[in-house]
C-alpha cells in the first residue's frame, strides 16, 4: 500500500506571520474604535451644540426663568 | 449643575467651556485609540504558544514606536496650546469682581460699585424650598449680567480654597497673599452652580458658589 505524502508543513515564521496579520488588524480595530468615538460621540455633541444654539432666543429663556421665580435678584 | 451618577463633563455655558468639550472628546478619542491597541496587543501576547528568544535587530520598529507617539503628543499639545492662549485673550471686561475664600463661605466684592459686598453661605438644608438643590444652594447668589465679559479677582482670607464652576470652564485656586484673574463669560441667563475645589478643612465640601446671570438692564437695577 502507498502511503501519501503529505506536505511539508510549515515550520518557520509562525510567529513573525501572526504578528504580521495581527498588527494590521490591531491598528485597523483601535482606528475603529476612534472613529466610532468621533462619529458616535464627538460630532453628535458638537451638531447638539450647534442646533441648540440656532434657534435660541435668550430673551424667551430669561422670561421664562423670570416668570418662574427663579431669579431672586429680579423681583 | 451635575444630574445623578453624571459621569461626563456639565453642559457649557461659555464659549471656552465648549471648547474645552470639544478638546475633551479629542484627548478621550486618543486615549481610546491607544487603550484599544494595548489591550488588544496583550490579549495577542497571551493566546499563543509561539516564541522568539533569540536577539532580535528592531531598529525599524524601534523608529516606529518613536514617531508614532510623537506625532500623537503634537495632534494633543496643538490645540490644547490653542485653548490656554484663548483663555488668556486681551478683553476688555465690563465689570470686576473679587471672590474671597473664607472658611467656610465667600464672599464677593463688586468694587466698581459703591458699597456693594456680601458673604455668601451654604443654604442648610432645612431652609431649603422646594426644587432647590441641597449642599448647592447660597442664601446670596453671586448675580452677574450675562453676554459680557466679566474679570473675576480670586484670592483668600486664611487657607487655599478654589473658586470652580463647571459648566463656565473656570476653576482658580483661592491662595492667601495672591489675586488670581479669570475672565467669566456666560452666553444664557440661568443658574450655574460650582463648589470649593480646594480642600481647606471640614466644611471644604460645604461651601458652594452659585452664578445667577441676568440680562444688564436688570444687573444695573439690582446692583443700584
Amino acid at each position: 500500500m502507498a502511503s501519501e505524502v503529505l506536505a511539508k508543513p510549515q515550520m518557520r515564521g509562525l510567529l513573525a506571520r501572526r504578528l504580521r496579520i495581527h498588527m494590521v488588524g490591531a491598528f485597523l480595530i483601535s482606528l475603529g474604535v476612534a472613529a466610532l468615538y468621533k462619529f458616535g460621540v464627538a460630532e453628535p455633541r458638537k451638531k447638539a451644540y450647534a442646533d441648540f444654539y440656532k434657534n435660541y432666543s435668550p430673551e424667551k429663556d430669561f422670561e421664562e426663568m423670570k416668570k418662574a421665580g427663579v431669579f431672586r435678584s429680579i423681583k | 449643575m451635575a444630574t445623578p451618577a453624571q459621569l461626563g463633563l456639565q453642559n457649557a455655558t461659555s464659549p471656552i467651556m465648549e471648547e474645552l468639550i470639544a478638546f475633551h472628546d479629542h484627548a478621550l478619542m486618543i486615549i481610546f485609540l491607544i487603550s484599544s491597541l494595548v489591550l488588544y496587543i496583550m490579549s495577542l501576547m497571551l493566546t499563543t504558544k509561539l516564541t522568539h528568544t533569540s536577539t532580535m535587530n528592531a531598529q525599524e520598529i524601534e523608529m516606529i514606536w518613536t514617531i508614532l507617539p510623537a506625532i500623537i503628543l503634537i495632534m494633543i499639545a496643538l490645540p490644547s496650546l490653542r485653548i490656554l492662549y484663548m483663555t488668556d485673550e486681551f478683553i476688555k471686561p465690563y465689570l470686576t469682581l473679587k471672590a474671597i475664600g473664607h472658611q467656610w463661605y465667600w464672599s464677593y466684592e463688586y468694587s466698581d460699585y459703591e458699597d456693594l459686598a456680601f458673604d455668601s453661605y451654604i443654604m442648610p438644608t432645612y431652609f431649603l424650598e422646594p426644587g432647590e438643590f441641597r449642599l448647592l444652594e447660597v442664601d446670596n447668589r453671586t448675580t452677574l449680567p450675562m453676554e459680557a465679559d466679566i474679570r473675576m479677582l480670586v484670592s483668600s482670607h486664611d487657607v487655599l480654597h478654589s473658586w470652580a464652576v463647571p459648566s463656565l470652564g473656570v476653576k482658580t485656586d483661592a491662595i492667601p497673599g495672591r489675586l488670581n484673574q479669570i475672565t467669566l463669560a456666560s452666553m444664557r441667563p440661568g443658574l450655574f452652580y460650582g463648589q470649593c475645589s480646594e480642600i481647606c478643612g471640614s466644611n471644604h465640601s460645604f461651601m458652594p458658589i452659585v452664578l445667577e446671570f441676568i440680562y444688564f438692564q436688570d444687573f444695573e437695577v439690582w446692583a443700584s
